[in-house]
């Protein structure tokens, strides 16, 4: 309406303009008051004279008009008009244009919005599970021993929430204590053996799951020590240390396979009378129907480009290799610091995935308690 | 004149030979005389009770080096005229060309302007009746030059430079008889309406004529700049001292501010409702509008 009301007031205008018949006044200004009216050099008082003069006279606008292209006043009264900002300042004020304020403001309030609507729907989702797997704990507890739990079929840890006394252990060697000299008989292996993790997939492909279980009772893992390193150690030298620093020489490895033997042995004890009970020989878990179930319900995740399977509640990379030694680093140890502090993507995927993980970064693994 | 002034005008002087480069040995007598001309001119002429601060600001702010360049030139210093020949030549061509028609008339003009500023004339005193004693000092010289060479081209050329009426002038103003009886539309539906729309046209002229006259003078000239001398934008805000921007805006609230005065004159002073008055803006513009159109329609016929 402003538009077309400012319009017809320009085409008025202009005619106006055309029909000009306005008397030339007699007296004009000479060159001095041109040429400094031109460049805005005039006091107020004189230079509105000189206005008032210009908006009658045609012929002294006409110079002033000429004068004023040619000695390029406007580029010096804007920068003078206006204020110089200082960076910060003009970055600020780029933030608070209208331009941004009118596209920036809703896109923010979609973000939020997507945002809360990400984390409601992941809660939702994860809700069923984490039910699944509490009731899987409590129906397995009974069933497996403290020596040897159920997950202990699939060769790596549930995460605990009491520290177990190997995990004690473990985390004694991390912090460069002097090697302890063995675990004790009835707990899990301080070393993650890795390679049963063997995992269930390898395991559910076996025709014969009790004959895999005896060779793997016979024969020694190929992981052969627990990784640990100093904290001041970056994590890619901490999986170097470990190689060369097997803790205590000779000895300390003899008392490792000593407690990988009698933890396998403990896996036996535990799968026998579990087998008897389920009758599930031809899977060989030792688990009763329901956690049975809830066990093998896997939960896929893609987090920080990795792909992750939850088996029992450890979350497994896809890519996990089980001929390969995992570094154990505990959540908000300086070793876990340090490494998410190099690889920050270690610790999204950390944040996202709750419990135990084991991930595969850079050709590393590290198990994540 | 004040005399604490004169105390003023000496302390100027020596604050401005002290600040220039090259002060041509110029003593504060030679000075004085041109700073007084000045201050009465910008500031005195305006308010004789001008504080003292503002006009030693004001001194100080005047363009030393080319004061003290243009004093030794008008007391016969042949160093400082060459000097300003020297610096000035570029200068002075280029303003005369850009007011001439062609080189050989530029170069002229040029001539002509050295001559105007060496004082080959003689004044009544005896002294050289040279443009220079008009330079105040308040501008830049290139300007003031600039200046000079742009009304002596006006002078010279004056008789060769009158615009010979064109046909579009003509159309022009066939366009702008329109109120006074010669529609050259025939889009207007009864002859009634016709006569009713040209009245309301001749009040709505007459109205918004006086509305502009009415204006403050910085707005008036910003009319004038762009409606009557057809200046671009950008070049109607460098006469302003503002950007083409600001010359816009300022452009757009004088027309909503020109509406409100001319709706007030017609309701005010020719009876016009409210209602009327808008609807004879939207006619009257529209009218206008169908003469572009059909002015631009009949030259496009001429051409082909």
């Amino acid at each position: 309406m402003k538009q077309e009301t400012n319009n017809e007031m320009d085409l008025l205008l202009r005619r106006l303009g055309r029909r000009d018949d306005a008397v030339v006044p007699e007296a004009h200004l000479d060159a001095d008051e041109l040429s400094a009216y031109a460049e805005n050099v005039l006091p107020a008082a004189a230079r509105a004279r000189y206005t008032t003069h210009l908006a009658e006279c045609s012929r002294c606008r006409s110079f002033v008009a000429q004068l004023s292209s040619s000695a390029g006043v406007v580029a010096t009264t804007e920068s003078a008009a206006v204020p110089e900002l200082s960076g910060f300042r003009k970055f600020l004020a780029s933030l608070f244009t209208p331009m941004v304020l009118r596209y920036a403001a809703p896109a923010l309030g979609l973000i939020v919005v997507a945002a809360i609507g990400f984390v409601v729907l992941r809660r939702s989702q994860s809700e069923p599970y984490l039910a699944r797997n509490g009731a899987a704990e409590t129906q397995q507890q009974p069933v497996a021993s403290p020596a040897a739990s159920i997950s202990d079929n699939y060769g790596y840890r549930m995460s605990d929430t009491a520290p177990s006394p190997g995990r004690v252990n473990e985390e004694k060697k991390e912090k460069h204590e002097p090697a302890q000299p063995a675990s004790p008989p009835n707990a899990p292996p301080a070393v993650a053996s890795v390679d049963a993790e063997v995992s269930k997939e390898k395991a559910a492909a076996q025709p014969k799951p009790e004959e895999q279980r005896a060779s793997a009772a016979n024969e020694p893992p190929p992981v052969k020590t627990e990784p640990a390193a100093t904290p001041e150690e970056s994590p890619r030298a901490e999986a170097e240390t470990v190689k060369v620093q097997p803790v205590a020489g000779r000895q300390a490895k003899k008392e490792l396979r000593v407690a990988q033997r009698e933890d396998k042995d403990n896996l036996a004890r535990a799968k026998k009378p579990a087998d008897a009970a389920s009758g599930s020989a031809s899977t060989g878990f030792v688990v009763d129907g329901a956690a049975a179930a809830a066990d093998m319900k896997t939960d896929i995740r893609t987090v920080a480009g990795r792909r992750f399977r939850k088996h029992s509640g450890v979350w497994v990379d896809t890519d996990y290799d089980s001929s390969k030694a995992a570094v154990t680093l505990s959540r908000g140890s300086e070793q876990y610091r340090a490494l998410v502090a190099d690889e920050p993507s270690i610790k999204t995927i950390a944040d996202q995935l709750d419990g135990e993980i084991l991930v595969v970064w850079k050709g590393h693994t590290y198990r994540i308690r | 004149m004040n005399i604490g002034f004169e105390k003023l005008f000496e302390e100027g002087a020596g604050r401005l030979l002290a600040r220039a480069s090259d002060n041509r040995s110029l003593g504060r007598e030679a000075m004085v005389p041109r700073i007084t001309a000045a201050v009465e001119k910008y500031l005195l002429k305006d308010d004789p009770d001008t504080p003292h601060a503002e006009i030693a600001k004001f001194i100080d702010e005047m363009q030393a080096d080319d004061l003290c360049l243009i004093i030794a030139c008008e007391r016969g210093d042949e160093n400082a005229w060459n000097d300003l020949v020297g610096r000035f030549t570029t200068t002075v061509r280029s303003a005369a060309r850009s007011a001439s028609k062609n080189e050989d008339a530029a170069e002229d003009l040029a001539q002509s302007i050295w001559a105007e500023l060496y004082g080959l004339r003689t004044r009544k005193d005896g002294m050289p009746a040279s443009k220079l004693a008009y330079y105040s000092g308040r501008g830049s010289l290139a300007g003031w030059l600039r200046a000079v060479v742009a009304q002596l081209a006006v002078d010279v050329f004056r008789k060769q430079s009158r615009l010979v009426q064109t046909e579009e002038d003509t159309d022009l103003d066939r366009l702008a008889h329109v109120a006074e009886g010669q529609p050259i539309v025939a889009g207007i539906p009864s002859p009634e309406e016709s006569i009713s729309n040209r009245f309301a046209q001749a009040d709505i002229q007459q109205a918004l004529n006086q509305s502009v006259q009415e204006l403050p003078a910085e707005d008036r000239l910003l009319v004038k700049l762009y409606y009557f001398d057809n200046l671009r934008l950008r070049e109607a805000g460098a006469v302003l001292g503002v950007h083409e921007a600001t010359a816009s805006r300022r452009l757009t609230r004088i027309q909503t501010d020109l509406r409100k005065r001319v709706t007030k004159i017609l309701v005010d002073e020719r009876g016009w409702t409210q209602a009327e008055t808008e609807r004879s803006f939207a006619e009257v513009a529209q009218h206008l509008d169908t003469d572009l159109e059909s002015l631009l329609a009949t030259k496009s016929t001429k051409g082909i």
